[in-house]
C-alpha cells in the first residue's frame, strides 16, 4: 500500500496522510513510500505512531539519507522493523532523474497506491500512472476545489481512481475484510477530521486547506484587529489553529494525538 | 602688532574652541605663515584670506605676519577659520582688543563674500555652551545659527562689513531669533488610509510606534511592504523642539540643512539601498568619521528593504547601535559619537524568489535555498526586532472592496497618548526597559505570566524573546490606556512572534 502526494502539502493533506498511515498501519499493513518532505513523511510517521511497519523506496543510495534532515524518520523506520529499499547502488547522489524510476518502483511494490494531494505535474501522478501500467490499484482522496493542490488528485478521480475518504475504503480496496463495506460510513466526526464546535466562532471561519489572515477574519467578525490577534494567538496555544502561508489555517487533530 | 579672535573646530557633535592670534611684525619679507597643527584645507587659507583682505579694498600687511591657531596641540580642519583668520589680521591692523564673548566662523571666497560652511548649528549650540553669547556666521547659515535659544547671531555678507561692523562705523542687525516652535507638520505623503486590508501590519504599526519596538516585515512582493514601512513616519508623534535640533545637528554637519526652514518637524525615513557599505549606514570617512544613515534616521526610522541582501557585516554592525541609541566610530583623527535612536522597519521575502508563502503563485525554491536564506536573516539581529508580522497580497479583486482603514492621524492620537504614559511612568519608551525595570514597572497579572510562560516552553523561546514579548504586551496594554498587563495584551504580543512558530 503506496502513500504519496506533493513535497510541500496543506496542513490538511499532512493530517490525511498522517491518519491514513496510522490506521492502515494498525490493520497491520505495510505503508509503503518515498521518504521525501511532506506527505512521504507525514505517512511513514502515521505508521510508525500505529506500531506498523513502513517501508521507505529511496531515490538514492540507501546510505545516503535524501533529505538529510529525514536520518532520524529512516532510523525509527528500521527501528520498527521497516526497510529502506533502492535500486540503486550505494552512494548515489539525489539526481533529478532517479526519482521517476524510484516512483515506478514504488507502484510496483504496492497493491494500491493512493493519492493525497498532487498538483498538476507532481511526481506522485508518476506514480499513479506507473500503477496503472501494472495493473494495479489507484486511489485518490479529494480536497478543497480553491486548492491548486488538489488538481492532480481530482482528474484521477475524474478518471475512475477510487475514492479515498478513510481507511476502510482502502480497506475494502485491497479485499481485505470485505464485510466492512455492510458497516455504515463513519462520520467525517468520528475519524478526526470534523469541524470541532467553535471556541467564539473563529474556528469556523478558518479553512483546513487555505490560509486566511487576520485582516479577512476581523473584518468577517466585524471585531478589532487586536482582539482577533489576540484570540488567534489563544487558540495557537492550544493546538486549534496554525501558521501557514503568513495567515492562519486550522490544525486538523493529528493521528499522533488519537493513537 | 597682536590681534586675536575666537572661533571652533567640530569633532563630530563636539565643539572646541579655537583661538587665533595674528603677528604683525616691524619688518621681514611679507611672508605670511599660519602655525598651529592646522590640515591642508586650513593652510589653503592663507591664499584665501590674502586676496579676500585685498579685494575687499583693506589693506594686506606687507611685513611679516604669522598666525596660530591655538592649542597648539589640536588639528584643525574646514574652512570655517577663513573669516577668524581675517578679521585677526584686521584687528591687529587697526590696534583693537577682540570684542569680548563673541566667536567668528565662515569661509572666505576671494572677493572677499562669506561663504556656508557645514555645521554652524552644531557650532553654535557648541558655542553658546563655552558661555559665548555672539557669534558671527555666514549670512546663509544664519538662520541655522539662530536655532540656537540666547545666542545673538551676526550675519556676514563680506568681510567688509564685518570689519566695518567691528570698527563701528556701520552696524550689522543681528538675525531673528528663534526657532518657529508653532509650525505645523505637513499632511504626510503616505497616509494609512490609503492601505486597504492589512489590518494586522496596520496593528504592528501601530504598536511599534507607541513603543518605539522594531518591526520585520515578512511577504511576497507587492504585498505592500514598502508602503506600509513608508507610512511609520506618519503615525509617529511630531519632533519635540530638542528632538528637532538633535535631527538639525547631524544635518547640519553634512551640510543638508535646507536654508530657508531649518527646522523640520517631520520625523526623518531614510531607506538605504541593500548595496550600501558599513560606513555609508553606520558613519564614516577618512580623519573623523560622519554620520551614515543611521545617524540621519535618528528619531525617525531607518527602512531596510530586502534585509537578507545587505551585507552581513553590515548587518552585524547594526547590533551595537540598536541596543545603545548611539554609534562610536573611530577613524585616524580621533573618535565621535553619533546619536542613532530610530525605529528598524525591515522588510523581506520568505524566500530568494519571494512567493513561498503566496497563496496563487508557486514558489520555485529549492528547501536548501529557503533555508539558507532565512539562515541569513537570522541570528543576533533577528532577535533584537520586537516584532514580526507576515504580510499577504490582497488580490487586485478585493482590493477596491476592502473598507479604508482609519487615516493616520486618528492612529497617530492613540499613538500620542500611550507614548505619554510611558514616558509619565518611566521617562522612556516601553523598548528600552531593561528587565530589572520591566519588572518593576510592568506588572503581569496571574493569567498574563501564566500564557505568556506556557508559550514560552511550548515554543522554546530564549530568556532575551522573553522579554521583548512581555515589553510588547506593556505596548499594547499602554495604547489600551490599561494599568496591568492582562491576558489579551500578551496573546497579542505573541501573535507578532512570527519566528517562535517557524522554529
Amino acid at each position: 500500500m503506496a502513500i504519496v502526494g506533493s513535497r510541500r502539502p496543506s496542513p490538511y493533506g499532512e493530517a490525511v496522510a498522517e491518519q491514513l498511515g496510522l490506521e492502515l498501519g494498525r490493520a497491520g499493513v505495510v505503508v509503503v513510500s518515498g521518504l521525501a518532505l511532506g506527505i512521504d513523511a507525514a505517512a511513514h510517521r502515521g505508521a510508525l505512531n500505529a506500531g506498523g511497519v513502513t517501508v521507505a523506496v529511496m531515490g538514492t543510495g540507501v546510505d545516503v539519507i535524501y533529505p538529510s534532515a529525514h536520518s532520524v524518520l529512516a532510523d525509527a523506520i528500521l527501528a520498527g522493523g521497516g526497510a529502506l529499499v533502492s535500486q540503486f547502488p550505494d552512494g548515489t547522489a539525489p539526481r533529478r532523474h532517479n526519482f521517476p524510476a524510484r516512483n515506478f518502483t514504488m507502484a510496483a511494490l504496492s497493491d494500491v497506491v493512493i493519492v493525497v494531494e498532487a498538483a498538476e505535474g507532481s511526481g506522485a501522478l508518476i506514480t499513479a500512472e506507473a500503477a496503472l501500467d501494472l495493473h494495479k490499484e489507484v486511489m485518490a482522496v479529494p480536497g478543497s476545489v480553491f486548492s491548486p493542490l488538489s488538481v492532480g488528485t481530482h482528474s484521477l478521480l475524474r478518471d475512475g481512481a477510487g475514492l479515498v475518504q478513510n481507511a476502510r475504503d482502502v480497506l475494502a480496496a485491497l479485499k481485505v475484510g470485505g464485510e466492512v463495506l455492510d458497516d455504515p460510513l463513519p462520520t467525517p466526526k468520528s475519524l478526526g477530521f470534523g469541524l470541532r464546535r467553535e471556541r467564539d466562532g473563529i474556528l469556523s471561519h478558518l479553512s483546513d486547506v487555505l490560509a486566511l489572515d487576520a485582516s479577512e477574519i476581523a473584518r468577517k467578525l466585524q471585531l478589532p484587529i487586536a482582539e482577533v490577534l489576540g484570540r488567534l494567538t489563544a487558540l495557537e496555544l492550544d493546538g486549534a489553529v496554525r501558521r501557514h502561508q503568513g495567515g492562519y489555517v486550522r490544525a486538523l487533530r493529528r493521528g499522533k494525538e488519537r493513537a | 602688532m597682536l590681534g586675536s579672535v575666537d572661533s571652533c573646530v567640530l569633532a563630530g557633535l563636539d565643539v572646541r574652541r579655537v583661538h587665533v592670534e595674528a603677528d604683525i611684525a616691524r619688518g621681514g619679507d611679507g611672508k605670511f605663515s599660519l602655525v598651529g597643527l592646522a590640515a591642508t584645507t586650513v593652510k589653503e587659507a592663507r591664499e584665501r584670506v590674502r586676496s579676500a583682505i585685498r579685494n575687499s579694498g583693506l589693506e594686506f600687511p606687507n611685513t611679516r605676519l604669522t598666525v596660530n591657531l591655538a592649542p597648539a596641540e589640536l588639528r584643525k580642519q574646514g574652512t570655517g577659520l577663513d573669516l577668524p583668520i581675517a578679521i585677526a589680521i584686521a584687528l591687529a591692523r587697526a590696534h583693537k582688543a577682540p570684542p569680548p564673548g563673541t566667536a567668528f566662523l565662515g569661509e572666505l571666497a576671494l572677493d572677499g563674500s562669506v561663504r556656508h560652511v557645514h555645521g554652524v548649528l552644531v557650532a553654535a549650540r557648541g558655542l553658546r555652551g563655552l558661555g559665548y553669547q555672539r557669534i558671527f556666521v555666514p549670512a546663509e547659515d544664519s538662520a541655522e545659527a539662530a536655532l540656537v535659544d540666547g545666542l545673538e547671531v551676526i550675519p556676514c555678507a563680506s568681510l567688509l562689513a564685518v570689519v566695518n561692523h567691528l570698527l563701528g562705523t556701520e552696524l550689522i542687525s543681528a538675525a531673528q531669533p528663534g526657532a518657529d516652535v508653532h509650525a505645523s507638520v505637513e499632511p504626510t505623503e503616505h497616509d494609512l488610509s490609503e492601505v486597504h486590508g492589512q489590518e494586522e501590519a496596520k496593528r504592528a504599526l501601530e504598536v511599534a510606534a507607541a513603543g518605539g519596538h522594531h518591526l520585520l516585515l515578512s511577504g511576497p512582493p507587492g504585498a505592500g511592504k514598502t508602503m506600509l514601512a513608508r507610512c511609520l513616519p506618519g503615525i509617529l508623534p511630531p519632533l519635540e523642539l530638542w528632538e528637532a535640533l538633535e535631527v538639525a545637528q547631524v544635518r547640519s554637519l553634512l551640510g543638508e540643512l535646507p536654508r530657508d526652514r531649518p527646522l523640520d518637524w517631520a520625523r526623518p525615513f531614510r531607506a538605504p539601498h541593500h548595496s550600501v557599505s558599513s560606513a555609508g549606514l553606520i558613519g564614516g570617512g577618512g580623519g573623523l568619521a560622519l554620520p551614515g544613515e543611521i545617524s540621519r534616521a535618528h528619531q525617525g526610522v531607518l527602512f531596510l528593504d530586502e534585509m537578507a541582501e545587505f551585507q552581513s557585516p553590515v548587518l552585524q554592525a547594526l547590533r551595537q547601535p540598536i541596543e545603545s541609541g548611539r554609534v562610536t566610530i573611530t577613524r585616524s583623527g580621533g573618535s565621535v559619537a553619533y546619536p542613532a535612536r530610530f525605529t528598524l522597519v525591515a522588510a523581506t521575502n520568505p524566500c530568494p524568489c519571494g512567493w513561498a508563502a503566496d497563496a496563487v503563485r508557486a514558489c520555485r525554491c529549492t528547501r536548501a535555498a529557503i533555508d539558507t536564506y532565512q539562515r541569513r536573516l537570522s541570528g543576533p539581529l533577528l532577535d533584537r526586532i520586537d516584532l514580526q508580522v507576515a504580510v499577504r497580497r490582497v488580490p487586485l479583486e478585493t482590493l477596491a472592496s476592502e473598507p479604508c482603514g482609519e487615516t493616520s492621524w486618528s492612529v497617530r492620537e492613540r499613538v500620542v497618548r500611550a507614548r505619554h504614559r510611558q514616558l509619565l511612568r518611566q521617562g522612556t519608551l516601553n523598548a528600552q526597559l531593561k528587565p530589572p525595570r520591566l519588572r518593576q514597572l510592568a506588572g503581569l497579572t496571574p493569567p498574563s505570566r501564566h500564557t505568556l510562560e506556557r508559550w514560552s516552553t511550548q515554543r522554546g523561546m530564549t530568556g532575551r524573546g522573553f522579554h521583548r514579548a512581555w515589553r510588547v504586551a506593556r505596548t499594547a496594554a499602554d495604547i489600551d490606556g490599561a494599568e496591568q498587563i492582562e491576558e489579551h495584551h500578551v496573546l497579542e504580543a505573541l501573535g507578532f512572534r512570527l519566528q517562535d512558530v517557524a522554529a
